[in-house]
């Protein structure tokens, strides 16, 4: 691996690799805001929340609740967000990892090697792995993968540069790429690079296949918005793992009814984005909590009001700028994020590598009035925006509380409210002027190249991966760099160089970063601290995302 | 058997179901195109092309003239075949089979449980009204009344899942995997769902009852020195109880769309969550499906129920 890919994590990678791979036509970028963050507190039944030293114990069912249902199995068609990819990771293998240093390792694969300009990859697989029916996994189904992954329209965009996979022996696969692409070994730890057996790549017409994987758990059975179940894969290549005898899913979509299956034992463990899940969580002794406060590697989810730059009043940078002056950062934050976190000021949070002090404006409510005044004239008069959520309560709220702000600057402000789908396909088109918005985790920030080219950027009512359409050379120029350049410093420089540039286009307004959490009850062993198949410790839980590998239950 | 008036009736009220079944599916069959959005952007994404949006539209008929397209549609649901899943590719009819036992479950268990409070209630508040015992019914089943079925919900939630963990806060165990399971997931939602007709139901059978408790025939039991009990099950129960069984009736057609509520709150995959689930997915065939049985099934048994009392009641057997 190249040695400035050092900053990852499994989990983060594929959870943003998914909505990056996906992002448009997935469900994950729609509006939840301002989340919280903490760690657990100290005097818990066990020392280091979701980690165990002690000698696993053997056998056991879980029960997981989860914030949201998948829409299908298939890595190829179906849109996943952390939901999907938990149950990847539970069913498939990725061709690598994200290690707890952030760099990315090889998983399924024994190595993934470039050439002298990363612009070859070449994969060779572990031996002696099989699919859950008992199919080798081989170079060629390496390849078949991932023609599907290039013909598939969800999945192609994240392989455009990528132009050729050719088999080069049993296990071995080359891939030329049509630049130097130095952050490819990051992709094959997302959505693209799980591997499916052949039976899934051409099912039959009409049929929706059955996961078959090389996982560590066999797919027992889903029923949609009830259940997914999954049993201890007894032929796993990972020596000694699982440990449990099975796991099953449910996803409750509502954030206080899954706390309560917590706490009334219906679920052991589960998955949340609310602030009010970490406090409760944390201030009882009697569970355990992860959550992502910390996490610094890559990029995290954030929180941001996206604005429409190719539609009037959002096309007008003095426009954006006292929307951006005429926000509460603190206020906001304070009111919807539990008091937990601190308002962003760009993609990436202090302590990532990628940091840096941006020109991101602060709030500043005289600042916004002058300006919304200077603009009048250009808007003939009154400047009248609408900002869209979707139907989530507290998300509604936010936007009230924003639109107050705006209108205190002189702005008109109407609110509406548009289901997810809808919401997104709009996104896409450009009918929208502000638009409460999540997007951006991932390890390495090249991930998110489409969201942020000038190459995608696509007139109004026509599909633009850029949803907010911000037309920037200097970013373009920038993202080639982090694309091309295997040298850190070279790396960071170019993110921290977009980061800047967002900060002056404001194609988005920033809130927050968004803080997943964990909680389990104190049998739950191990729900954070997954391994390498080197020993290597891999990251933990971040960006929504478990591994069920290494989880255990104590006696 | 059936006599001549009884027959005509049971035509005349088929005729009719079969009317209102005829509307019912027109209506399921335009909720399809009254949905916001481009079938075709579900099913294939945002990202694809024009021509393959066209195909999809074609195989699906969508591109035939409105009432070809709803003649076909009927034509495969008379077969069984209500389609599948834009989203998960699973066959409508088996999302329905699985979803809808588990609200045929929450809707008996529900009035079991208030026929269960409501009768017994009823019954010894008949025998004195407007004394303490009558007042304090009334004020408890008007009390269930007034609490809606997503606050009880909660409440009950607070207090049997997570304070004494007597029951699981969500979730459903089949009844064919493990009876007692299944009882644990059912009784809660049960409760929600079924508080509300308490009221209804001892309400109804109290006021039938103390006029029943005041007809001749009762007195002359009196007379006759029988118990006051015998008197109560034996003679005044069942002429009291039309009322409480076209109630009933009534109740469990709408039980089955207020289900909706209490199956999301406790995160139950019946056809209520199922169908709120795919319209925010905008899972056309779904929603259709779905609407479509819920439609039909509280049709038929207000149709059931209408004709049992028929069958019940020798006044509305001569009207």
């Amino acid at each position: 691996m190249p040695a400035s890919q050092e900053r990852f994590d499994r989990r983060r990678f594929l959870s943003g690799g998914a909505r990056t791979v996906a992002a448009a036509a997935l469900g994950g970028v729609g509006a939840p805001l301002l989340l919280s963050d903490c760690s657990s507190a100290p005097g818990r039944a066990v020392a280091t929340p979701g980690v165990s030293r002690a000698a696993p114990r053997r056998g056991g069912s879980v029960k997981i609740g989860m914030n949201s249902e998948i829409d299908g199995f298939s890595p190829f068609s179906d849109n996943w967000d952390n939901t999907g990819l938990t149950y990847a990771n539970t069913v498939y293998d990725t061709l690598t990892a994200i290690a707890a240093d952030g760099s990315a390792q090889p998983y399924l694969a024994e190595s993934v090697t470039p050439n002298g300009d990363y612009s070859v990859w070449t994969i060779t697989l572990r031996p002696d792995v099989f699919f859950h029916d008992g199919t080798p996994l081989d170079a060629g189904v390496l390849v078949a993968n991932f023609e599907a992954f290039k013909a598939s329209p969800l999945t192609g965009q994240a392989l455009a540069p990528v132009l050729s996979a050719r088999r080069t022996g049993h296990l071995v696969v080359e891939m030329v790429c049509s630049q130097p692409l130095v952050p490819f070994p990051y992709y094959l730890s997302t959505q693209v690079g799980v591997v499916v057996a052949p039976s899934m790549i051409d099912p039959p017409a009409g049929t929706s296949p059955k996961p078959v994987g090389t996982g560590p758990f066999v797919y027992e059975d889903w029923v949609p918005n009830s259940h997914f179940s999954a049993t201890r894969n007894p032929r796993y290549w990972r020596p000694g793992l699982p440990y449990l005898d099975s796991v099953t899913y449910f996803p409750i979509a509502d954030d206080g009814a899954r706390l309560e299956s917590l706490q009334s034992g219906s679920v052991d463990l589960m998955i949340s984005t609310n602030p009010s899940a970490v406090t409760t969580l944390r201030s009882n002794p009697a569970y355990q909590l992860v959550d992502t406060i910390h996490h610094h590697l890559g990029e995290p989810d954030m929180d941001f009001i996206m604005l429409n730059t190719a539609v009037a009043p959002t096309d007008d940078p003095e426009v954006r700028l006292a929307l951006a002056k005429a926000i509460d950062y603190e206020a906001i934050v304070e009111l919807f994020g539990g008091g937990l976190t601190q308002p962003s000021s760009g993609l990436f949070p202090p302590g990532s590598i990628y940091y840096a002090p941006s020109s991101y404006p602060t709030y500043d409510l005289a600042g916004a009035r002058a300006l919304v005044d200077k603009a009048r004239s250009r808007h003939g008069g009154a400047i009248s925006l609408d900002l869209g959520t979707i139907p989530d309560p507290r998300d509604v709220q936010a936007t009230q509380a924003i639109q107050s702000m705006w209108e205190k600057a002189g702005f008109s402000v109407t609110l509406s409210q548009t289901d997810q789908a809808t919401f997104i396909e709009n996104a896409l088109e450009g009918k929208f002027h502000a638009y409460t918005w999540e997007q951006f985790s991932a390890p390495d920030p090249d991930l998110n190249y489409p969201w942020w080219s000038t190459t995608t950027v696509g007139p109004v009512g026509g599909i633009s991966l850029n949803f907010a359409r911000n037309y920037d050379p200097e970013i373009q120029a920038a993202l080639e760099e982090g694309r091309e350049h295997a040298n850190p410093a070279t790396r960071i420089a170019a993110y921290r160089r977009v980061n800047e540039r967002l900060a002056l286009d404001l194609p988005y307004l920033w809130l927050a970063r968004t803080i997943w959490s964990a909680g389990a009850n104190d049998s739950v062993m191990n729900f954070s601290n997954p391994t390498l198949p080197s020993g290597q410790p891999a990251e933990g839980f971040s960006g929504g995302v478990l591994d069920p590998t290494p989880i255990w239950l104590r006696a | 058997m059936l006599g001549e008036p009884v027959l005509k009736y049971l035509i005349t009220r088929l005729v009719q179901l079969v009317a209102v079944v005829f509307v019912i599916s027109v209506l399921a069959f335009l909720l399809v195109h009254l949905l916001p959005g481009d079938p075709s952007v579900t099913i294939l994404g945002p990202f694809d092309t024009a021509a393959a949006r066209a195909e999809v539209l074609r195989q699906l008929g969508l591109d035939k003239p409105l009432p070809l397209q709803y003649l076909t549609w009927l034509g495969n649901v008379l077969h069984g075949n209500l389609g599948e899943s834009f989203l998960t590719k699973e066959s409508v009819s088996h999302a329905i089979a699985q979803a809808f036992p588990i609200d045929l479950e929450l809707v008996v268990l529900s009035q079991i449980i208030a026929f269960a409070v409501a009768i017994p209630l009823a019954m010894v508040a008949a025998r004195r009204p407007n004394k303490a015992f009558d007042r304090l019914s009334s004020t408890f089943t008007f009390g269930l009344l007034s609490v809606p079925a997503f606050i009880l919900a909660v409440l009950l939630v607070l207090v049997f899942a997570v304070s004494i963990h007597a029951f699981p806060a969500t979730g459903w165990t089949n009844l064919t995997s493990n009876l007692g399971q299944n009882l644990r997931s059912a009784i809660l939602p049960s409760i929600a769902l079924g508080a509300g007709s308490v009221a209804v139901y001892f309400r109804l059978l109290r006021s039938d009852l103390i006029s029943t408790l005041q007809e001749d025939y009762i007195t002359m039991a009196r007379a006759k020195g029988l118990p006051t009990r015998y008197i109560l099950f034996r003679h005044a129960l069942r002429p009291s109880s039309f009322s409480l069984l076209a109630s009933a009736g009534i109740n469990i057609g709408s039980l089955l769309t207020g289900a909706f509520v209490v199956e999301y709150l406790f995160q139950l995959p019946g056809i209520g969550y199922q169908i709120v689930e795919s319209i925010s997915s905008r899972d056309y065939l779904m929603v259709q499906g779905m609407a479509l049985v819920v439609a039909v099934a509280f049709v038929v048994v207000n149709f059931a129920v209408d004709f049992l009392l028929v069958l019940l009641d020798p006044r509305i057997r001569r009207a």
